[in-house]
């Protein structure tokens, strides 16, 4: 059986529309729709701490909430569709910073001084979780989490007085890598 | 060298070896989602499908997802290389000489 140029051409024309097509279809099922689910929770809880966070701290648990539950179904729905094996490695390093995380070094060191050190502190471990899933698996992550690092970092030690407003832009890039990602990424 | 592959020389199974060489490593696609994706019908996706499999090209996956039998489709590292070599080998036909 012999292929002919045209017949080539024809092959390669249909491979990258399939090649596009699914593509397109893969970066529907990237991460941009957990990054703009936390954005906004992030951005909404921001906001209520920085309005007044004792006064709304079951609004904050709420949100927090909401966002552990929408998570959830968001992964179930994807799951269904295009599916990643479950990397067994990757859990246990997660599972590891988290109860490090809010089992052990809170408990060795005490309670946090203010709302501000507390949010702070779990913002950085659960980007710390970024960062690794960025090293795990998909750039895109590590970048996010040293961003968002920065501003928490930068927020927390060189301008404590704008330190919500700092946590309310850390929303905002969650939001815009969502929409870089899902429509910019590879 | 790059050799043309008549397996995967099929209209339908060229859109199906690239579709799934657009996966990473880890991930597999569902067989429904596949087919609407593709626009085949179930009998000529899974009759295709058959044949990759045959090759080693993909590995077909079936387990329980809420109590459903659900199937799932990845390309295999043989299936990837294959492709690349025919991809390579249709651009070679197309190359000046």
């Amino acid at each position: 059986m012999n292929i002919s140029p045209e017949e080539a051409e024809k092959a390669l024309l249909e491979i990258e529309a399939s090649r596009v097509a699914m593509r397109g279809a893969i970066r529907s099922h990237r991460g941009h729709l957990f990054l703009w689910l936390w954005g906004f929770v992030w951005m909404a809880m921001s906001a209520l701490y920085w309005i007044d966070g004792h006064r709304f701290l079951w609004e904050i648990v709420a949100f927090a909430a909401a966002g552990i539950v929408g998570s959830f179904v968001i992964g179930i729905v994807q799951d269904r569709q295009i599916r990643s094996r479950f990397d067994r490695r990757f859990a246990a390093v997660c599972a590891t910073l988290l109860v490090f995380g809010y089992g052990v070094w809170p408990v060795l060191f005490g309670g946090f001084a203010s709302h501000k050190a507390a949010f702070g502190y779990f913002s950085l471990l659960w980007m710390q979780l970024y960062i690794v899933a960025g090293i795990w698996f998909d750039i895109y992550l590590l970048w996010v989490g040293l961003a968002v690092t920065a501003l928490i970092v930068a927020g927390f030690l060189l301008a404590p007085g704008f330190f919500w407003a700092f946590t309310l832009l850390c929303g905002a890039v969650l939001v815009g890598s969502g929409f870089y990602v899902r429509y910019f990424w590879r | 060298m790059d050799q043309l592959d008549y397996t995967i020389h099929q209209p339908a199974r060229l859109q199906i070896m690239s579709a799934l060489c657009q996966l990473s490593e880890r991930e597999r696609v569902d067989f429904t989602y596949l087919k609407d994706h593709l626009g085949l019908t179930d009998g000529n996706l899974g009759a295709h499908l058959a044949t990759l499999e045959g090759r080693g090209y993909i590995a077909v996956d079936k387990e329980f997802v809420a109590r459903r039998p659900k199937t799932f489709v990845a390309v295999t590292p043989a299936g990837r290389q294959a492709f690349a070599g025919h991809v390579a080998a249709l651009q070679l036909l197309l190359a000046p000489k």
